[in-house]
């Protein structure tokens, strides 16, 4: 990162010196919550508040203005409300301190005169070169204890951890410090970054990346401002440090989706758009806070599992069915032990004992019993990972076998999942492992998608999109200057005729046509293209046009062409009889094959995207389709494929003729250039695409495009 | 009223919420940045120029003023 917002960040973690800008005597507020704060967590640093009014706040010397202060600050935290906050930041530029935080809310978030605020805001901190985290926020934590600071106003100081956490909203800081407590879960940096006015969570990512504290990076997020810039960062932070990136963000609302013109856009709700993106630079997406903390944990506290084989240890055959069960639903595979496990395990274990996994230790098994089972499967080359279950019976020691696992954990480098079922009873062992930080799960489900989550996470190769498989043999200044044409003669809708014309820059595959403006002409341009072919009416105020009976198919002669003219145009004047009609397409008709649609949209944060899956009339009845961020390679246009359920539809199922899936492909990453390169494209719809037998080919039967 | 007048009788509503002495009140001084009131304080100095001038001062606009001055060229504007 570049290196003076990298010593700005320093100054805002690791400070020698902090200001409270604004802070008062009185208990229970802000300003005065946040010296308390940093004062009973052993401040590495010295500790300056500044108020007008007070000598002193709790026992510290206190200044009217910043620049009173004789010594240098590294960090100011203004907590003075919104009204002032512009007037300490200019003080704060004639201190010479460039990096703060604003704790004070009302800029943005309140609309109106906090939005022309924030402005000021940043103008006067672009001028000084002051970066500052905020405003509207809760503030930020740091547990190294090179310099443990607590610079927000949440209840307490988290415990030190390898986590760091970033979070868009302050509220949910606090509530996940709390949840976290509960768990003996710590965290590394802890940062509500409220409005990002200036640092953004992709500073803050790129600074996580080289902290060597932090080994695991969760992100809250309601709005994302640069999505392509955060699936760059993503990338960079996974490719060069493994450390893993797991996100919590909202979706946009459906409604918004539904409004849209083409099916892409109806189909595309922005929680697809986030989805894709996450998938494609490596983010892993959490639905809910737990979930988020389930997998966290598992990857922070525990080695990323090598294969995926697993190991159950149990007390009780139930839970061991059941979490065999989540296993499997879960991809993961049961290990088989090897013949000396085996053996080891027969010797060591009583008779009535499962000795094959799952393995029971029986509903009596003690510490001792625990204690071989776990060490022999993770001693054992065919196991990847060991999943402990434990229920609360009457001889069950339950510190102990919690105290034992924690022990044998340190001793091998697999990872190691428990799941003490119950809750009060359990509480004491629970309380073991999260302080020796083994992962904990109260059901073995949450066990096992942790593991899974893990798992994949560690076959996950991440890679740059491959430029070299984009074609070359696209024409983009002319299909901008068709879309820029389009755009200047205020068109809103491009018919399927000019959408052709533009797809056909890009060497889509377009089936031969013509434009007929009378029967005459019509005749003339079928004759010329062959029969069989299909007519379509052409006007840029009819989308749909089978809504309206505006094709006719399957066309054998001239005759039948004059009477398919006639029938269009009658049809059109009754169902549509404002639309200005521009005429008919006579268009060489396809031979069968399997429909499927693709199309482009726009995403406010991503930008332009891809949408493949099954055509035709039900396409948003079935909704199986799948997204990426454009532009794509054939890797992923693969991907897009193999990921709808309809893929065995083209893979040959059911002795169908396997189809042209290369072609597909080709589309897809044609389409993704196409949409990258021209911004003008709102929404593009194929629909359908109509794809061939293995080796013939696709053809795009109906294309339509929104500026 | 003249406006030195309006401006002391404001010093001395201000010396007496902020519990400060009059002669510590500048004409420029913010009432929050410079003397030190808190959200609480800003409240209470609209309604006690309010009772001190028995005017009715709206709360947005009363909210913007931040100094003596504003205070008393606002006061002398309702009066």
């Amino acid at each position: 990162m570049e290196a003076n917002l990298k010593e700005k960040l320093d100054n805002i973690f690791y400070p020698e010196s902090v200001a409270i800008v604004g802070a008062n005597k009185v208990p229970g507020t802000v300003p005065h919550d946040i010296i308390l704060n940093i004062l009973k967590t052993d401040f590495q640093g010295i500790v300056y508040p500044v108020s007008p009014k007070e000598k002193f706040i709790a026992g510290v010397k206190s200044y009217d203005y910043i620049i009173d202060i004789e010594d240098p600050v590294d960090l100011a935290v203004i907590v003075f409300p919104a009204s002032v906050t512009n007037l300490a930041m200019k003080q704060l530029a004639e201190k010479d301190v460039k990096s703060a935080i604003i704790i004070s809310a009302g800029f943005k978030e309140i609309g109106g005169k906090g939005k022309e605020r924030e402005k000021e805001l940043v103008e006067i901190a672009n001028q000084n070169d002051i970066s500052f985290i905020g405003p509207n926020c809760l503030g930020v934590i740091n547990t190294d204890p090179k310099t443990s600071l607590n610079a927000s106003f949440a209840r307490e100081m988290p415990e030190e951890g390898n986590i760091a956490f970033l979070s868009q909203s302050g509220a949910l800081c606090t509530a996940v410090l709390d949840y976290a407590k509960a768990k003996h879960i710590g965290f590394s940096k802890f940062v509500s970054f409220g409005n990002k006015a200036d640092i953004t969570e992709i500073d803050l990512l790129k600074y996580l990346k080289d902290d060597p504290k932090t080994d695991v990076i969760l992100l809250y997020l309601e709005e994302i401002s640069d999505g392509r810039k955060l699936m760059e960062t993503a990338r960079e932070i996974i490719n060069e440090t493994g450390k893993p990136i797991l996100a919590l963000k909202s979706g946009r609302t459906s409604e918004g989706a539904s409004a849209a013109a083409s099916h892409t856009g109806s189909l595309a709700g922005s929680d697809e758009v986030i989805n894709a993106a996450m998938k494609q630079s490596g983010i892993i997406r959490c639905r809910n806070i737990e979930e988020m903390f389930n997998k966290a944990i598992a990857m922070a506290y525990q080695p990323l599992p090598n294969k995926n084989r697993v190991a159950i240890i149990t007390n009780a055959g139930g839970p061991g069915v059941l979490t065999t069960d989540a296993v499997i639903e879960e991809g993961l595979e049961m290990a088989h032990f090897s013949e000396n496990t085996q053996k080891t395990l027969k010797q060591s274990l009583p008779k009535t004992a499962n000795t094959k996994n799952p393995v029971d230790v029986i509903g009596d098994a003690r510490a001792d019993r625990y204690k071989v089972a776990i060490s022999q499967a993770m001693k054992d080359v065919n196991v990847d990972g060991v999943l402990v279950i434990l229920t609360p019976q009457s001889m069950t020691d339950i510190k102990d076998i919690a105290q034992e696992i924690a022990k044998v954990s340190q001793q091998y480098s697999k990872p190691i999942y428990t799941s003490f079922m119950g809750e009060a009873d359990v509480a004491e062992g629970v309380d073991i492992l999260q302080k020796n930080k083994i992962p904990h799960y109260q059901l073995p489900e949450a066990m096992c998608y942790a593991f899974s989550t893990a798992y994949s996470y560690s076959q996950y190769e991440q890679t740059e999109i491959d430029r070299t498989e984009f074609y070359e043999d696209v024409n983009k200044e002319k299909a901008i200057q068709i879309l820029e044409e389009a755009q200047q003669e205020g068109k809103e809708v491009l018919p399927e005729y000019e959408a052709d014309t533009i797809l056909k820059t890009y060497n889509l595959p377009v089936p031969e046509s013509s434009l007929a403006h009378n029967k005459k002409e019509a005749v003339e341009f079928a004759e010329k293209i062959g029969f069989p072919v299909v007519m379509k009416i052409m006007s840029e105020d009819i989308v749909h046009k089978f809504d309206i009976n505006g094709v006719q198919l399957e066309i054998t002669g001239p005759d039948e062409v004059k009477e398919a003219y006639e029938t269009i145009i009658e049809n059109v004047s009754k169902n549509k009889p404002e639309a200005d009609i521009d005429g008919v397409l006579i268009e060489k008709m396809i031979p069968e094959g399997q429909e499927v649609i693709v199309g482009v949209n726009r995403d406010p944060a991503f930008g332009p995207f891809l949408m493949y899956g099954l055509g035709g009339i039900f396409v948003e009845t079935f909704k199986d389709v799948s997204f990426r961020v454009a532009p794509i390679d054939k890797t992923t246009a693969s991907q897009m494929i193999k990921e709808t359920n309809s893929y065995n539809l083209l893979n040959g199922a059911r002795g169908i003729a396997k189809k042209d899936i290369s072609a597909l492909e080709n589309v897809l990453i044609r389409l993704g250039q196409l949409a990258n390169d021209c911004p003008q494209i709102e929404e593009l719809d194929i629909n359908p695409l109509i794809v061939l037998d293995e080796g013939e080919g696709c053809y795009i039967a109906d294309a339509t495009i929104i500026l | 009223m003249g406006n030195n007048q309006i401006n002391e009788r404001v010093k001395k509503v201000i010396a007496n919420v902020l519990d400060l002495g009059v002669d510590e009140i500048d004409d420029d001084d913010n009432f929050i940045f410079d003397l030190g009131a808190d959200s609480a304080q800003s409240i209470e100095l609209i309604a006690a120029f309010e009772e001190e001038f028995n005017i009715d001062m709206d709360e947005d606009k009363a909210l913007e003023i931040q100094n003596v001055s504003n205070a008393a060229d606002f006061i002398s504007e309702h009066l």
